[in-house]
């Protein structure tokens, strides 16, 4: 059986920083762009008490931590970081699966467990010899509790999952926790009384089917830790989309126009995690007869934001010319990726 | 309605006419050009209700009166005839079209239905040497912005009258272009209209051998623009909604300056940006010491690195721009010195030339990248 490996590099940005000036040892480092709607990428250790964490408005963790230095983005560094950590990464896997510059699924091909621990203990020793990183890893035998487990062994751990144990570890853990559930379907779930992932596991195929459809016994798996997924090599993403099918078939420009909003939202999420912008927008809409139009819209600076998502979405969908006919299905998608594009700074 | 022509002449209006005919139009007579005879004179006119073309020339007319044809149909007869001379004879459903031993029917729409042109009458206009406005609106247009989805306003071109000075505009609202000339007659006051850039290139496009380019407010709210140049006319839509305050984002002046080959410099950016990659393109402009170093770089591509000699006044910099933004702007710099100026790295940076050209002067500025 292959052994998954999840690596995950420790509040990457501000482990950069505080590596490159010393002064910043030590202190709570919060890395951003300087400005008015700034928001905190990555926040250092030190911040965290104070709570202080990502994706927080800059001026709300300078309100909750006075003495936090900020710190602009350098890229060029991290990238330069990246390469030196997933040199050593590929030097112990088979296969690599990189899911950001500071993440990444290793495939350690048939090994023993132990033996996986020995070559992740050894992984994280000549990552901070090489490049003076700390990085936390999780060993378990498929992608979804190996990355729980690296979570859970944040900062600078390492927790290895044994073979058999998965559905024991994964047991007490709130649901929120597995793979496919946001707030949306945690709050779902929370209604329905299901708060920890053993009580998810415990679903027989039909109660499973009857809460989450057709994929409702394969998430009840994922919940026992069965998860077969292999470890993907080439996993450039090359488009993300979001699609929501009605139940009845829709024919209201608002109730559209609403639905797109959500899911420019939840691309911004998904892009922002991924640390990736798009430069096309486009909709995907299938109508009552199933037949599909498609819309699509390059802009000229690349973007992960959901007003601009959504701006560019609507347009298309207002070319679409629907005029009142009925949709089935609608979808906003995101494409021609980029990795941390240099920032344009706008003249107007 | 009835006349005859040459073929050169009725090829080259209606190709021009079907050019400008929205292909994915819903509107039938949209997707035909108008044929109009009279006195002398036929006029082909074709219009996407932003923008209507019409063109006109010579002909033995017959018979005045008017028919519509497919455009694209009629335009591809046309373009495959031999040099001769044509016959076409009208009814509302039909055009005949007689040529040497060729014989045509094309099916028509009736001409009354066609979209009339703007009336209103024609507001006091201005004139401008066709020369002057080719290189203008060519010097401007690139820069707008081809983004639907931000708006019409930045996807136009200002125009801006002002007694005798007359100023082009365009901004993506990353990078602007500004082009100001001097009219050969001043205009009684000041005005100012929002252009559709792909309106503008039309015009530019049209001019043929004119001369003059005579412009003139039509309709009832003043919201066309009408371009006559010799036999042809152009009649615009304008854009309505404000235009920024592009004169508060150009700072008054620089500290830093560098004067450079601008030939030198096109081909050090289009190299550069062969390796920066094809879309968030950086490249790196480092001045010192006489001398400006160009550099990028990409995990696929590899590293370029360029050196130039230039004559530098002020302090040294070191400053990012996209590539495309820098490379589109020199394509247009006329000059064979470029200058560029600076105030600092997150600061706008102005390009234009270094010995402006006797038509009116360019002057572009572009926000850098945060690297």
């Amino acid at each position: 059986m292959s052994i998954v490996v999840h690596v995950d590099l420790d509040a990457f940005y501000a482990s950069v920083a505080q590596r490159d000036q010393p002064a910043l040892r030590g202190q709570p480092v919060a890395i951003a762009h300087g400005g008015r709607r700034s928001v905190v990428l990555t926040a250092s250790y030190e911040a965290r008490p104070f709570g202080v964490h990502s994706a927080m408005p800059l001026y709300q963790a300078l309100e909750r931590c006075p003495q936090l230095v900020v710190v602009p983005p350098d890229f060029e560094a991290y990238k330069a970081a990246s390469a030196g950590v997933f040199a050593s990464v590929r030097e112990v896997a088979r296969a690599v699966e990189r899911l950001s510059l500071d993440e990444a699924y290793l495939d350690l091909g048939e090994v023993t467990i132990g033996e996986a621990t020995v070559v992740a203990c050894a992984l994280k020793a000549r990552v901070r010899e090489r490049t003076g990183l700390a990085l936390s890893a999780g060993v378990a035998s498929g992608k979804m509790v190996a990355k729980i487990a690296s979570d859970d062994a944040k900062p600078d751990g390492l927790v290895v999952v044994a073979l058999g144990c998965e559905a024991a570890y994964l047991a007490g853990k709130p649901v929120g926790r597995l793979w496919g559930v946001g707030p949306k379907t945690e709050r779902r779930l929370r209604q329905l009384g299901i708060e920890r992932v053993e009580q998810i596991a415990a679903l027989s195929d039909e109660r499973a089917a009857e809460l989450f459809g057709r994929g409702g016994p394969a998430f009840r798996d994922l919940a026992l830790g069965i998860d077969r997924r292999p470890v993907a090599e080439d996993d450039e993403v090359r488009s993300i989309s979001s699609e929501e099918t009605f139940e009845y078939d829709e024919r209201s420009a608002a109730t559209l126009l609403g639905v797109v909003r959500a899911q420019a939202a939840e691309l911004e999420e998904r892009l922002r995690k991924r640390e990736l912008r798009a430069f096309t927008v486009g909709v995907k809409v299938k109508l009552a007869d199933f037949s599909v139009l498609g819309r699509q819209t390059t802009l000229a600076q690349p973007t992960d934001r959901a007003a601009v998502i959504y701006g560019a979405a609507a347009h298309c969908l207002r070319r679409a010319g629907l005029n009142g006919r009925a949709v089935r299905l609608i979808g906003t998608r995101v494409a021609s990726l980029v990795e941390h594009p240099p920032e344009q700074i706008p003249l107007l | 309605m009835k006349f005859t022509c040459s073929t050169k002449d009725i090829a080259q209006a209606v190709g021009a006419a079907s050019k400008i005919i929205n292909a994915h139009s819903t509107v039938p007579i949209l997707s035909n050009v108008l044929l109009a005879a009279e006195a002398g004179r036929v006029t082909v006119r074709a219009t996407d209700l932003e923008l209507t073309l019409e063109h006109s020339f010579a002909a033995e007319v017959a018979e005045s009166g008017s028919v519509t044809v497919p455009a694209r149909l009629f335009a591809g007869y046309l373009g495959n005839l031999p040099v001769g001379v044509l016959e076409l004879s009208g009814t509302p459903s039909r055009a005949s079209v007689k040529c040497e031993k060729s014989n045509y029917d094309f099916l028509a729409l009736p001409a009354e239905e066609y979209p009339p042109l703007p009336g209103g009458g024609k507001a006091a206009g201005w004139s401008i040497s066709a020369k002057k406005f080719r290189e203008g609106v060519n010097s401007v247009i690139f820069a707008a912005s081809g983004e639907e989805a931000r708006g019409a306003v930045l996807m136009g071109t200002l125009i801006e009258i002002q007694q005798q000075s007359l100023t082009l505009v365009a901004t993506d609202g990353y990078r602007l272009a500004k082009w100001t000339t001097t009219l050969e007659r001043a205009y009684d006051g000041a005005a100012k209209y929002i252009v559709p850039s792909r309106a503008l290139a039309e015009v530019a496009r049209n001019l043929g051998n004119a001369e003059t380019v005579d412009v003139s407010v039509l309709g009832s709210n003043a919201n066309q623009l009408a371009f006559n140049a010799g036999s042809t006319t152009i009649v615009v839509r304008l854009v309505d909604g404000q235009y920024p305050n592009y004169q508060q984002v150009i700072p008054p002046s620089f500290d830093r300056q560098i004067s450079v080959s601008a030939a030198a410099l096109l081909g050090s950016l289009r190299r550069a940006e062969l390796v920066a990659g094809d879309r968030a393109s950086m490249v790196k402009l480092n001045v010192t010491g006489q001398q400006l170093i160009i550099t990028a770089n990409s995990d696929v591509a590899g590293n370029a690195y360029e050196e130039l000699e230039v004559e530098q006044s002020g302090e040294d910099i070191t400053i990012a721009f996209n590539a495309r933004y820098l490379v589109e702007i020199l394509n247009h710099v006329d000059s064979p010195q470029a200058v560029m100026e600076f105030l600092g790295p997150l600061s706008p940076a102005a390009i234009r030339p270094l010995e402006p050209s006797p038509e009116g002067n360019q002057l572009y500025v572009l926000m850098p990248l945060r690297q």
